[in-house]
């Protein structure tokens, strides 16, 4: 059992950060920590990708290939997932930008930033 | 070196903790930094140094920077309470969903760094964007010809993505309008 988790480590950080963010984003009151906790929950994604590219071999190196080296097989991890993960995160960014400006909207027109504040407002209305 | 991988996975995951339990939104942020930075290190680590440089300049840099900006604009609860009350629904849902995911699904992972994973046990796909990149783009870094060359449409479909981001936030924000 324990070996199966030390094997395994960065899976068992992806799936404890998974839960720590869909935690913040069901029990926090704060739309901004709401916001932070999808983050968390994101990154926790990219290191499932990055995880599935890695590749631990001797000599193993990051996906740069020298060209005048022997032509043949070369161990590096595998720049695939990778790329997903680099374009994800961008648009994670573009993602996090949009909510904040809509957190912001929200404090500028009820003057709050809790769910259960804002759900009282906005069952007075 | 596997002792220093474990020891940064402690990291992690101590401010990861930290960033739900703390009640301080300023203090989250913070230490919301700290764990992009863990988790950066990390990265470069598992031999992913380009994903590893976005993420600690997107991450931990521009991530934080709207986070400040936003409560900088809105408000910061004030509150003597150092940590957030424990939402124990939310705790006994979550924590079965991540039971189920260590019990039934980690045992079918593969274990880091493996070559049985699905992107190794068929290399082909991998190996030739790997030998054929200088060949093709003249890139040494595969992760770049992959971005810049191989999958340009999608990049600038990234682009298309964040330039709409961009613009709902300035509508949003009010500093456009429809005319």
């Amino acid at each position: 059992m324990i070996e199966l988790l030390m094997d395994r480590y960065t899976y068992v950080l992806m799936f404890v950060l998974l839960g720590l963010g869909i935690y913040m984003v069901i029990a926090s009151e704060n739309l901004v920590k709401k916001l932070i906790g999808v983050s968390l929950f994101q990154t926790a994604i990219f290191l499932f990708f990055i995880s599935m590219a890695y590749i631990d071999v001797e000599g193993a190196s990051a996906p740069i290939v020298p060209h005048h080296g022997e032509p043949g097989e070369v161990m590096v991890a595998s720049p695939l997932p990778q790329v997903i993960v680099l374009t994800a995160i961008v648009v994670g960014i573009a993602l996090t930008a949009v909510g904040l400006a809509l957190i912001i909207r929200i404090y500028a027109e009820y003057g709050t930033l809790r769910e259960d504040t804002l759900r009282e407002v906005r069952a007075d209305e | 070196m596997s002792l220093f991988a474990y020891s940064l996975v402690i990291f992690i995951l101590a401010t990861a903790v930290a960033t739900v339990l703390f009640r301080d939104v300023l203090s989250v942020i913070i230490v919301f930094g700290a764990y992009s930075l863990g988790m950066a290190i990390l990265y470069t680590f598992l031999l992913a140094p380009d994903v590893a440089m976005t993420e600690a300049a997107i991450g931990a840099g521009v991530t934080t920077l709207l986070l400040l900006l936003t409560i900088a604009r809105t408000t910061r609860p004030t509150t003597d309470a150092l940590r957030e009350r424990i939402h124990v629904p939310a705790v006994v849902v979550v924590g079965a969903f991540v039971l189920l995911l260590c019990t039934a699904v980690l045992p079918d992972m593969y274990p880091v760094g493996s070559t049985s994973t699905p992107v190794w046990s068929n290399p082909d796909v991998t190996q030739h964007y790997i030998t054929e990149t200088y060949e093709q783009t003249g890139v040494e870094n595969a992760v770049t010809s992959v971005l810049a060359a191989y999958r340009g449409f999608d990049t600038f479909g990234e682009a298309v993505v964040v330039f709409a981001a961009g613009v709902s936030t300035l509508l949003v924000l009010k500093r456009e309008v429809f005319a």
